[in-house]
């Protein structure tokens, strides 16, 4: 497979990925602030830290942020703003323009979809609905996603292209999670006193945001405690959300993509380093505390971080730009 | 009951495609029309803005490059097919099969012995100072034998009814992709029409394709690796490029992907280097190989033609073809077909004045008003003169061009293109409007073999002749009748 295009597979899924993890973050975090007994700010400022845009969000719309207006600046700039790199319109954009340049690699039923959404969002129609329906609006969003989730599993061959976009779909998830569990975590930390309702609600919230508390509440029987939230989505073998769940799966794909046996191939460095990812969060989770999730969330951000400079370096092809722009000069 | 054609009236003095004239239509043609004619304006509209529709999400666009963000379009499509019967088709495909031939036999013999310069059948400057004849490509036997495995040959109908060639591309010729989804959406929109029309099939295309790369690889065919070869996702033509790797089930690569090695081409893979055998490359010939043809340039793959010449890759088309669709070569294209086949030509073409003829060029400045007339090396319906629709101040400027350049113009009195019933969407109704075809000819090591349709492109302005997509010009689906058996 051309690594060029092997590029294109993984940053079409981690896009795609993106685009649903931020429309269900902010579909979510609008149902908290408007039922928790919460300050508007505490809500949701965690969305805009999540997604990494703290320091040029705030030095943008900073000092125009109040309790009221709050909500709707997140929203506004995690849903359409173009220069905001983590915005939904910023990532389906991003994840089209990857579907359209290995268009030759993924189905016409996948094609289709993510042009239709792209093509949507770009529409009046989208627009209207944002500001009228914005449930629906998320939905849709939520919605294209998975249909294209489910249209790559059922309408191409499970062989190398689709093995890079489920990789990139399950780093960009596994991360998701982490950061997401990391702001809310930071939250409570700091409001140590917080009002147990409170506290649970935003427990429950975050449950909500990694659409787990359907899941959760099967394997917990409905007690939502800090840390059991917490073990569920760092360690839960059997739900497809959980950062265990994607280091596990991302290295079985990886597998595919480089047998571990097949020395003779690139790739060495990033299998080594998503083996002892995941083997390292098999060892944490056999005793964690809530005290040490700050620690190992951050580890586990770092880790992917490098696995995905490596995995460009190594198979994706950039080394191949870095040596030919030697050659060149 | 009321017929959509019912008002359709044909232009005087000049063929329609499916009207006799007006309320006749042309035998064999009434079944279809009649059909096609009974739905009402609403519904044809409503047709007509699914089949858009069904383009855009499926994104079968083309890009502008004058366009800053919305940088894709939709190739308009008008849903009145253009109909070919079968007498006119068979005749045609005859013609198409000589001249691709005659050409091809010129490519060899050009970058060979030269034969036809020694015989003074066409003037030696005029071929060797053509800007596109590569002297590097003298003396190479291209793998496989074959130099033009895929040829568009641009055909007009004069007033009498004949098919005439207004042009060869014998390059990069594109629009094929549209010719297979065109079908796609009429078949869609109107299956019913389709069973009673008795029409070739289009979609094997690709296939075929695929067969004609396979069969000049310089290895066993079924061992080879094919490629497309694409300047990228910016390029206009790039939907085309996709649908083809796709629909070929191959790699679809750009330039940054491949590299040379000993005279051998690889293409760098997720599992290290891998040969390649076939290039059907979309890229311009200017940025092949950076070594060869732009020094200054980072694009292209370096060492490809060295890899070519040594026969260890065949690029589909050779490079150095484009002295054989020189518009002023073009002139002497049927003396090629007396010349290497001892046949006279099946096709007509457009008379044509090469300015670079003394007599030629009086003739051209005193005349152009009634003239068209257009630069050797450009396409697109760029550097071009439309005579009689051309205000003072650009036959002025045309005139100073010509003589400043003669070898840069040639001229052509202006046919009057055939017209075909076209949607007009603001009217509401039935419209003639001039049209083009271009068929596809693909040559195997075999021999040439004709796609039994090709893209029909229509002028959708009111009075325009230009059917360029560039410039306000759409598609139609072709149909090629068959035989009545």
């Amino acid at each position: 497979m051309i690594s060029r295009v092997a590029d294109s597979c993984f940053w079409f899924g981690r896009y795609l990925e993106r685009t649903e993890a931020t429309a269900r973050l902010l579909y979510v975090t609008r149902n908290l602030a408007m039922d928790a007994e919460l300050e508007a700010k505490q809500c949701w400022l965690p969305v805009v830290i999540v997604s990494g845009e703290e320091p040029r969000f705030m030095a943008r719309l900073g000092p125009q942020l109040s309790n009221e207006r709050v909500g709707d600046v997140v929203e506004f700039y995690m849903s359409w703003d173009e220069n905001n790199l983590s915005s939904i319109r910023s990532s389906v954009e991003a994840a089209r323009e990857n579907a359209r340049s290995i268009r030759e690699v993924i189905s016409l039923e996948v094609w289709e979809a993510i042009n239709e959404m792209y093509l949507w969002l770009g529409s009046e129609v989208a627009r209207d609905e944002y500001h009228s329906a914005r449930y629906s609006f998320y939905k849709r969003l939520r919605q294209g996603c998975q249909l294209i989730s489910g249209l790559l599993r059922s309408t191409m061959l499970h062989e190398l292209p689709l093995n890079f976009i489920w990789l990139g779909m399950l780093l960009e998830r596994g991360s998701q999670t982490a950061r997401v569990v990391d702001v809310h975590h930071h939250a409570l930390v700091l409001h140590e006193r917080t009002h147990q309702v409170i506290e649970t609600a935003l427990w429950l919230s975050l449950l909500r945001v990694c659409s787990a508390y359907e899941p959760f509440t099967k394997k917990n029987r409905g007690r939502a405690t800090g840390d059991a939230v917490a073990a569920f989505l760092l360690f839960e073998g059997l739900f497809p959300k959980s950062i265990a769940y994607c280091i596990r799966e991302a290295r079985s794909r990886f597998a595919v993509i480089r047998p571990p046996d097949r020395t003779d191939l690139p790739g060495g460095l990033t299998q080594a380093r998503l083996q002892a990812l995941d083997r390292w969060m098999r060892e944490r989770a056999e005793d964690v505390s809530l005290g040490d999730i700050h620690e190992l969330l951050t580890h586990v951000v770092d880790e992917v971080a490098a696995i995905c400079t490596g995995l460009s370096r190594e198979v994706l092809g950039q080394a191949f730009v870095a040596s030919a722009m030697e050659s060149a000069q | 009951m009321t017929s959509l054609f019912e008002r359709y009236q044909t232009t005087a003095g000049t063929y329609d495609e499916l009207f006799e004239r007006a309320g006749v239509p042309r035998a064999g043609f009434d079944r279809v029309l009649s059909s096609l004619g009974a739905s009402s304006a609403d519904e044809f509209a409503k047709c007509q803005a699914l089949a858009e529709m069904a383009m855009l999400n499926q994104g079968v666009t083309f890009s502008v490059y004058a366009d800053n963000r919305g940088t894709e379009k939709v190739f308009p499509f008008d849903l009145v097919p253009r109909i070919v019967a079968a007498p006119d088709w068979n005749k045609l495909e005859l013609g198409l099969v000589q001249r691709v031939l005659a050409l091809g036999c010129f490519l060899d013999d050009v970058y060979g012995k030269q034969q036809i310069l020694a015989d003074n059948v066409i003037p030696r400057e005029l071929v060797l100072g053509a800007k596109e004849y590569m002297p590097i490509v003298h003396g190479v036997r291209p793998a496989g034998g074959v130099r033009m495995h895929i040829a568009g040959i641009d055909l007009i109908r004069d007033p009498a009814g004949a098919f005439r060639v207004l042009e060869d591309n014998v390059r990069t010729p594109s629009g094929v992709s549209y010719v297979v989804e065109n079908r796609l959406a009429t078949k869609r929109i109107f299956p019913h029409l389709f069973e009673q029309a008795s029409v070739h099939r289009v979609d094997h295309y690709p296939s075929r394709l695929g067969e004609t790369l396979r069969s000049v690889s310089p290895r066993d065919p079924d061992e080879s690796t094919v490629v497309v070869l694409t300047p990228g996702a910016f390029n206009s033509a790039y939907f085309e490029h996709s649908f083809l790797a796709r629909q070929m089930g191959i790699e679809l690569v750009e330039a940054p992907d491949l590299f040379v090695d000993k005279d051998r081409v690889f293409m760098r893979t997720t599992r290290g280097p891998m040969p390649v055998d076939v290039i059907y490359r979309r890229t311009d010939e200017a940025f092949l190989d950076p070594e060869v043809f732009r020094p200054d340039s980072m694009l292209g793959v370096p060492g490809l033609m060295r890899a070519w010449a040594a026969g260890n890759v065949t690029l589909a088309n050779a490079p150095g073809n484009g002295v054989a669709d020189d518009k002023a070569i073009y002139p002497f294209v049927p003396d090629m077909i007396r010349y290497y086949l001892s046949e006279e030509p099946l096709l007509d073409q457009v008379p044509t004045y090469v300015c670079l003829r003394d007599d030629d060029r009086n003739y051209v400045v005193d005349h152009l008003s009634e003239l068209v007339v257009k630069a050797v090396d450009e396409s697109g319906g760029y550097g071009m003169l439309m005579g009689p629709q051309a205000t003072r101040a650009q036959l002025d400027d045309f005139r100073s061009r010509i003589i400043a350049n003669p070898r840069k113009y040639i001229a052509q009195p202006r046919i009057e293109l055939s017209t075909c019933p076209t949607w007009d969407a603001e009217r509401r109704c039935m419209e003639p409007r001039r049209v083009d075809l271009r068929p596809y000819i693909l040559t195997s090591r075999e021999g040439p073999w004709v796609l039994p349709g090709g893209l029909t492109r229509v002028a959708l302005v009111q009075g325009s002749y230009v059917v360029n997509s560039s410039q306000g010009g759409g598609s139609k689906d072709t149909w090629v009748q068959k035989e009545v058996s």
